[in-house]
């Protein structure tokens, strides 16, 4: 079969996994096995039950010690999962959880690992899958050369699932072992505030050192992402000097977004920042310098000062709506 | 305390990369140490000349060309360094296996890894190599903080950013945040040529087999409209909108 | 055979001094000009580094780099900026008398501390009425007991009056000429010494100049580099070495003033393509590429002969002479290249003309560069 491996966060299963769910069945169809959902924490009944909307089989495993997500705890867990139900494939998400896990039950596994994909097949029987490389200016097509194959998926990339009636869910019991649950989870701090989450939004709003200071954000960026129910985000730039928080931050180093609109403005387009948002549907330009990169990878560009033609957008944008 | 940095070395995030007959012509191509891995470098340089008394060993898996990043780390103020020098492309599944058995026999207490490595994208190695040693790893790590026999990180989570607590020997990826990464003095550069640099081959470090391989390869295009709006910002912010609405559709209101 | 290649350790103090000049340099030069301001931080980091006083010798606590690696350093230094990087030249340069004429006493006495504290050494030789004509000097060294006695004037000093230590050059015997001139070491802070920092300048406004004063500036005899009638000598073959180090500063202008030109050439569009596919544009380009090329080794092949102790004097005019008309030229091109964006401060062409200029006239004009070299075809 194929484990699909679900997160969730606030009792709610992530936007990606429902994609990773996709993913999983076309692949386990493309493979003629079955697609089994897996989720992991604690009191998560209510996320394995939103899964089996999507899956036929869903696996619980619910076990206080999995509360957190301690990479050594879900490798061990996964991977009894995975053996016992002598799986295919094992899928995750690659957000910082897959991206950390994955690999662990790839070695655990002595099976190959997929990283970070944008496709999934099957070719004579081995998995083949495409990626990135190179700070995303490089596409791969690669195949595993054995099975079972560990693949993390990228989010943005599968569509959502149509629902399919109400699955089995199966509560399954893990050992795990005092290694397993020798890294303590201490003090987590989420960011403040009712923001629309990168990973989930459709449009995202980037501001980039020519919007000029924290007070340029509240100024031109936040009126224009709350016009368009936009996520919020920062380049390097801007997060180096301390205007926004690293959460914000897309790019090689911070977050990859692929939203339906991104609108980059006084961004400058170094190759790292592109890396993070290239596969974006439409790519808005706003700078005052004509020769930026940024105007490279533009749908439509102005160039000019953001100060000005920000607060225009914004109220054209009004106009529209009413 | 032994520490280890792994390094990469990688194509300059600058550099034009050019379609070629295999896919991507890397001919001309400059290369550096990773950016990434320069963290963890300087991780360990603090390490010590914070008081705990260290010997910083530089690890590198792969080709000739390797031996800059190396020498850039040794320059730094590393040890010492082992290259095994490999042509052969392994994924970081596989390279993980021979890297971990050289930490295990350098009886290593700490290891760091670069974050997500600028030529595969990868974030791979750092768990990977934990997972061979059997040891807890700590991802995406921005502040760090060693006690006996422990140490305390923060590092991104999915959201926000956690605090985690690891029994030593443990292995960190690195983040951009963690440190500010020095320049190698002119002094150390010279030093650097008097450090040991101990290399291998890959069978004499216990061989590996790739466990995935490259069918195909190219230069990632997107086509885009670029467009570009004209007329003072009143103009050009209209035209924006008129042409989001009606060509891109991408306003949905 | 010959060898063109860079040893590796070279090549590891190329990328420092590069990533150096790119981080660091040049993305502050422009203020630096603009406001005629000494950039401290910028000494203080280059010095932090061993970038600073390289050839200063082992024995003394330095480095004791050869010329070649001094002129990698110094081609890096200069594409960020050749104002910055003339300051860390003319130390080089006031401390090269030391090394070339001083006792191994006075090396330690001088050179130590330098390196040490992360100083600044200076060269002064040039006057208001005399530059050129050097031996004509009117700055006078009376020599008496333990002391020597300076009394007189220096001109277009760089790091003047700033320096930790400054090497004068002073007539105590004027009928003899060339003859008649002794170096004398001076330190920072003796009595009678004061300076005026020269305003206005069109370029290099980053390096501090100045115009030197000696007011009956006492120094012990032992602050004497050599005998008394050595200092013409010292002088000249100080001169003879430091005008690579002024080479290579100038091929790293030339290479900025082309890097500049190429990539504002490839995204301007005219008549619906990039003006690098104009040929007008592509000979300008491949000219200044030309003359870099042909200088940078001319820089290396004197540099190398200063290594190998071999005679190079006019090696090293023909460097000095050819790069700054190279660079000059290529500065100018680069700022045509670039139509009426060259003319403003907006963009940094307009400023490597300025800089460059300088580069014909300090350290021998071109043309005594041509005298120098003429001298050798004269017999």
């Amino acid at each position: 079969m194929v484990l699909i491996v679900a997160e969730h966060s606030d009792g709610k299963l992530r936007k990606s996994s429902l994609e990773l769910a996709q993913a999983g069945r076309e692949l386990a169809e493309a493979l003629g096995v079955e697609p089994v959902g897996l989720v992991l924490g604690s009191g998560v009944e209510g996320v394995a039950r939103e899964l089996a909307r999507y899956l036929p089989t869903v696996k619980l495993v619910d076990d206080t010690d999995l509360a957190n997500v301690r990479a050594e705890a879900w490798t061990s867990a996964v991977s009894e999962v995975a053996k016992s139900l002598d799986a295919k494939a094992v899928l995750f998400s690659s957000g910082r959880t897959g991206l950390s896990v994955a690999p662990r039950v790839a070695v655990r596994l002595e099976a190959p690992l997929l990283e970070d994909v944008t496709s999934l097949g099957v070719e004579d029987g081995m998995l083949v899958a495409t990626r990135l490389a190179y700070l995303s200016r490089v596409t791969e097509r690669v195949r595993a050369r054995s099975l079972p194959v560990v693949a993390s998926v990228k989010p943005n990339v599968y569509p959502l699932p149509s629902e399919q009636g109400e699955g089995s869910m199966e509560a399954v019991y893990v050992s795990l072992s005092e290694r397993d649950k020798r890294v303590s989870v201490g003090e987590k701090r989420k960011p403040s505030g009712e923001r629309v989450s990168l990973d989930e939004a459709t449009v995202v709003v980037t501001g980039g050192r020519g919007v000029g200071g924290a007070s340029g954000f509240e100024s031109l960026v936040e009126p224009l992402a709350a016009r368009l129910g936009a996520g919020i985000a920062a380049t390097r730039a801007v997060v180096d000097a301390g205007w926004r928080p690293y959460a914000e931050q897309v790019g090689q180093t911070g977050k990859t977004v692929a939203p339906d609109l991104y609108l980059a403005l006084g961004v400058s387009g170094a190759v790292q920042h592109l890396s993070g948002m290239n596969r974006s549907k439409v790519v808005v330009a706003i700078n005052k310098d004509g020769d930026a990169p940024i105007f490279k990878v533009a749908d439509y560009g102005i160039v000019g000062d953001v100060h000005k033609i920000v607060p225009e957008l914004t109220e054209a944008l009004e106009e529209e709506g009413s | 305390m032994k520490i280890v940095t792994i390094l990469k070395q990688v194509p300059d995030a600058e550099a034009r990369l050019r379609p070629g007959p295999n896919g991507v012509d890397f001919s001309g191509v400059t290369f550096v140490i990773d950016g990434m891995d320069e963290y963890g470098v300087e991780q360990a340089l603090r390490i010590r000349e914070e008081g705990t008394e260290s010997e910083i060993v530089a690890l590198a898996l792969g080709p000739a060309r390797y031996e800059e990043a190396i020498r850039t780390a040794l320059a730094m103020g590393v040890d010492r360094a082992i290259h095994i020098e490999t042509d052969a492309g392994l994924d970081p599944i596989s390279q993980a296996r021979v890297l971990g058995k050289v930490i295990a026999g350098e009886e290593a207490d700490l290891v760091f890894v670069g974050g997500k490595q600028a030529d595969w994208d990868s974030s791979a190695l750092g768990p990977a190599v934990a997972e061979v040693l059997g040891w807890p790893h700590s991802d995406w790590t921005i502040s760090m903080e060693l006690s006996d026999g422990r140490v305390t990180v923060v590092h991104d989570a999915d959201e926000g950013s956690e605090q985690l607590e690891l029994p030593l020997p443990a292995v960190i990826t690195t983040q951009q945040g963690l440190n500010e990464p020095r320049y190698p003095t002119l002094p150390n550069i010279m030093k650097a040529k008097r450090k040991e640099l101990r290399k291998c081959t890959l069978e004499e470090a216990g061989g590996a087999q790739p466990l995935t391989e490259l069918l195909e390869q190219s230069l990632e295009s997107r086509e885009r409209r670029n467009v570009m709006l004209d007329g003072d910002p009143k103009e050009a912010a209209r035209e924006l909108v008129r042409r989001l609405r009606d060509e891109a559709k991408v306003l949905s209101k | 055979m010959i060898d063109f290649s860079l040893g590796d350790e070279q090549k590891q103090i190329q990328s420092l001094a590069r990533q150096f000049a790119r981080e660091v340099i040049a993305p502050r030069a422009a203020h630096f000009d603009r406001e005629e301001s000494f950039p401290r931080e910028i000494v203080e980091r280059a010095a932090e580094l061993g970038l600073l006083n390289v050839g200063a010798p082992v024995e003394t606590g330095g480095l004791g780099l050869s010329m070649l690696d001094e002129v990698v350093i110094g081609e890096e230094l200069a594409w960020g900026c050749m104002g910055i990087y003339s300051i860390l030249m003319a130390s080089e340069l006031g401390i090269t008398p030391i090394v070339l004429g001083g006792s191994s006493e006075q090396q330690e006495r001088f050179l130590r501390p330098l390196v040490e504290r992360g100083g600044l050494a200076a060269f002064a030789l040039s006057e208001p009425d005399n530059g050129s004509d050097a031996a004509a000097m009117k700055t006078r060294a009376v020599f008496g007991g333990d002391e020597v006695v300076l009394n007189g004037s220096k001109m277009w000093i760089t790091n003047g009056g700033i320096a930790d230590v400054t090497v004068v050059f002073a007539s105590f015997d004027p009928e003899a000429r060339h003859r008649g001139v002794a170096a004398v070491v001076v330190e920072k802070g003796v009595e009678g010494l004061s300076f005026q920092k020269i305003h206005g300048k069109l370029g290099q406004r980053a390096a501090h100049t100045a115009e030197l004063v000696f007011d009956n500036v006492r120094v012990p005899r032992g602050n004497v580099l050599g005998e008394p009638g050595d200092g013409f000598r010292i002088a000249m073959r100080t001169l003879d070495r430091t005008r690579i180090p002024v080479a290579a500063g100038s091929v790293g202008v030339a290479r900025r003033a082309l890097d500049e030109a190429a990539s504002y050439a490839r995204e301007r569009h005219a008549f619906g393509q990039p003006i690098v596919d104009f040929q007008a544009i592509q000979f300008k380009l491949a000219d200044m590429k030309i003359g870099l090329e042909t200088a940078r080794w001319q820089t290396y092949y004197a540099a190398w002969l200063v290594d190998s102790g071999m005679p190079h004097t006019e090696a090293s005019a023909i460097a000095k002479c050819y790069a700054s008309d190279v660079a000059f030229a290529a500065a100018n091109e680069a700022l045509h290249v670039h139509g009426g964006y060259g003319y403003v401060d907006e963009f940094p062409v307009a400023k490597l003309l300025r800089d460059v200029k300088l580069n014909q006239i300090y350290e021998g004009t071109n043309e005594i560069q041509r005298v120098v070299i003429a001298r050798g075809l004269r017999k």
